[in-house]
């Protein structure tokens, strides 16, 4: 019958594609990088010589078109080096695959690489960036001190702070009569208020918040030295049960299930939230939603009742690649780069400085109202876990959370389930 | 469009091969085979490089730990890696990829049956119509699943607002809750891909001869007993094939999810598992371990699709 063996053939096409899509997926991933081990990798030194030669940069898209002109004025100061940018996509999920291909396959394309903070352990742990101890000890004082936290990984730095973040609790001044001082009073407000927005999606911005909770409660997920899970505490579950409550109780609107930070930032303009945790952007961009225009401040986060207030840093870590033909001169432009001038331009465009400086700038506390909440903000900031597993603890910790406030699991199970994933990622081969 | 290759099988000109097993002992026979093996054997080398090779690999990464401390360091892990898939997400991945594949192909099949016998009938703008019909299925799925995430989002989507108007679902956080975000993720699944079963099906339609259905009216057979006792049976190898292409494709579901929901609230599938654990955990041996699974489970269907319709058809064609 023909018919069914043209239904056969037709199948096995599809079939065949099915296979080969299988079988790229795991040859993509090639085991074959042999980079060289920890250790073996070669150090950084800042050199008096004018920089010379190409110097690549390798980061995210140019959202703001800031790094361009930047780069630009690098190559008119030094006639001798040309630094051009490498655009990766937006998003840092899709620029750490990038990053990833190009090092496992030992391309000197990049030589220099802008990183997530929470990648900087697991890229050092691979080999593929050099010892950039020499080139932050030169100016150790410069950064906030914060910020130098998030580029050490075995005692060593294996990065330059280029940017930071840190979160603000935004409030409806006309809502709002006194600005709250704990968590629990946010709460409160918000649940006799519009609530309170946070992002609350299934992905590394949960993770992110619960984190900022958990360090202000006085918890934390990993010992000293990163060798075990300490997730399984009484602050943890204090922690995730306050959570768990606010949804019950409408302080927090169960929609924060569905939210990352732009539709938290979305329900904010449109004015249908007292309070948000939101990054520094939505600042300027609420000036210009007419719903909230001139009715919303910010303030660093409050404390935890019972414990003090933390925030958890964000930002971008330049780091010289151990594959790089010109290691100097991709020194030099990271220290043009996050020098004082151009720290200021970038803070001017809103990308949140990682030099102490650049805060009490005139020119800066005047186009940024809230410069001085946004420094302690960043010095109260902690890392997020520094662990070569980092994405594993952060899955283990942003799936657990949202298990509890989705009400798939209770409290107790969530945070069980949370230490054991956490060991489990910790056991990692 | 007279034909298509698709329908062109349901013919009734397909000569019938002759028996071949009747010449296997003749030296003439055997010659000739071996000459269809060395003609053959150019193509069976380009299949083995580019689909042999790869599943073989993945097999090879899915019995291997590659370590995340250590670059390059990997071992021999046995069934490690399927034994930490069995025990993490896969029966729940999997049970949630069947619910998707089942439902939404069959609203698929139901809709698209609808739709390609409304564009078979003749009238004014039936061009019109066809290309129409086909925007939702020519648009990008990532797009669509930004779409259909605003569309549910609260607070700001129409959809929310529109349902609890007429009663339904009030206070629900559609994407956000079990059972809900897996029915969005149908919808917008059935709203992308029901024309293209539509235009699968529609190829079948125009190949059944107009005669059949005059023989029928002459004799008398109303309009549902022509659908039910032509229509159908004549289109039993076009949906055969309809549906062997959506249920692969339903199986294989990454996109949709990846964008709608991140796989959050029991719509985490297997490609979708494998991809996490592949690339955002870096767990290739996991990754592959999964990854194989899902080709099993691609296999077994087809395989019983095989067995079962094709069955039905051969039973079919002799009545």
């Amino acid at each position: 019958m023909s018919a069914l063996k043209q239904g056969t053939a037709i199948l096995a096409t599809v079939l065949l594609s099915a296979l080969v899509a299988v079988g790229c997926g795991g040859s993509d991933d090639d085991k074959g990088s042999g980079g060289g081990k920890t250790g073996d990798t070669s150090k950084v030194k800042t050199s008096d010589d004018a920089p010379k030669g190409d110097i690549t940069m390798c980061m995210g898209k140019d959202t703001g078109g800031v790094h361009k002109p930047a780069l630009a004025k690098f190559n008119d100061e030094n006639p001798g080096a040309n630094a051009t940018l490498v655009e990766l996509p937006e998003s840092a999920d899709e620029q750490r695959t990038q990053l990833v291909q190009r090092l496992k396959a030992k391309s000197k394309e990049c030589d220099v690489l802008a990183l997530d903070v929470v990648w900087t352990a697991e890229f050092a742990a691979q080999g593929w960036l050099a010892d950039a101890s020499d080139i932050v000890a030169d100016r150790e004082d410069e950064f906030i001190a914060s910020t130098l936290d998030t580029v050490r990984y075995d005692g060593k730095e294996w990065a330059v702070p280029f940017n930071s973040n840190a979160g603000f609790l935004y409030y409806r001044t006309d809502q709002v009569d006194e600005v709250p001082a704990t968590w629990q009073d946010a709460y409160a407000q918000g649940k006799a208020g519009d609530g309170l927005v946070y992002q609350g999606s299934r992905y590394e911005g949960l993770t992110v918040h619960f984190l900022e909770l958990l360090y202000a409660r006085g918890g934390d997920v990993l010992n000293e030295d990163g060798t075990k899970s300490t997730a399984d505490s009484d602050e943890t579950r204090e922690v995730l049960q306050f959570m768990v409550d606010g949804i019950k109780d409408g302080s927090v609107p169960r929609s924060v299930l569905t939210m990352k930070e732009e539709e938290a930032r979305r329900a904010f303009e449109n004015g249908s939230a007292t309070f948000m945790r939101n990054w520094p952007y939505a600042y300027t961009l609420g000036q210009e939603a007419p719903a909230i225009k001139g009715k919303f401040d910010v303030t660093a986060f409050p404390k935890f009742e019972g414990g003090e207030s933390a925030s958890v840093l964000g930002g971008y870590n330049l780091a010289v690649s151990e594959y790089s033909d010109n290691p100097s001169g991709a020194a030099a432009a990271i220290n043009f780069l996050t020098g004082e001038e151009q720290q200021i331009t970038y803070m001017k465009a809103a990308t949140p400085s990682v030099l102490t400086s650049v805060y009490s700038d005139a020119s800066v506390e005047k186009a940024l109202p809230f410069a001085a909440n946004l420094l302690s903000a960043i010095e109260q900031g902690r890392s997020r876990p520094v662990s070569p597993v980092y994405p594993q603890i952060s899955e283990a910790i942003s799936t657990n959370v949202y298990e509890a406030l989705s009400g798939d699991a209770s409290v107790d199970e969530a945070v069980t389930k949370m230490q054991s994933d956490i060991e489990k990622a910790l056991a990692t081969f | 469009m007279t034909s298509t290759p698709i329908a062109s099988a349901t013919g009734p000109a397909a000569p019938d091969t002759p028996p071949r097993r009747t010449s296997r002992t003749s030296s003439y026979g055997r010659s000739e085979r071996r000459l269809a093996a060395i003609l053959l054997a150019p193509s069976m080398l380009l299949i083995a490089l580019v689909a042999a090779y790869p599943i073989g690999y993945a097999v090879w990464l899915s019995l291997n730990e590659y370590s995340v401390r250590v670059p390059g360091l990997s071992r021999f892990a046995g069934t490690r890696n399927y034994e930490a898939a069995f025990s993490g997400g896969f029966w729940e991945a999997l049970f949630n990829t069947l619910v998707f594949t089942v439902a939404s192909v069959s609203l698929e099949l139901v809709l698209g049956l609808a739709m390609a016998l409304a564009m078979h009938s003749a009238f004014r703008g039936r061009g019109v119509l066809r290309a129409t019909v086909l925007v939702p299925w020519a648009t990008i799925t990532a797009v669509t699943a930004i779409t259909w995430r605003s569309i549910f989002e609260p607070g700001v989507g129409f959809a929310p607002q529109l349902l609890a108007k007429v009663g339904i679902g009030e206070d629900i956080v559609w994407l956000g809750e079990r059972g809900y975000a897996m029915s969005v993720l149908i919808l917008a699944d059935v709203w992308k891909t029901a024309p293209f079963m539509a235009l699968l099906l529609l190829a079948g339609l125009q190949v059944i001869p107009e005669d059949v259905y005059e023989a029928a009216r002459v004799d008398g057979a109303t309009v549902w007993q022509r659908f039910v006792r032509i229509t159908l049976p004549l289109l039993v190898p076009a949906i055969l094939v309809a549906l062997i292409f959506r249920t692969l494709d339903a199986l294989r579901i990454f996109d949709l999810p990846a964008v709608l929901t991140q796989g959050s609230n029991g719509t985490n599938v297997l490609s979708l598992l494998a991809y996490q654990e592949l690339t955002q955990n870096r767990l290739i041996g996991l990754g592959a371990a999964l990854s194989v699974l899902t080709f099993a489970v691609v296999m077994i269907v087809s395989f019983l699709y095989i067995r079962f319709v094709g069955g039905n058809i051969k039973s079919l064609a002799k009545d």
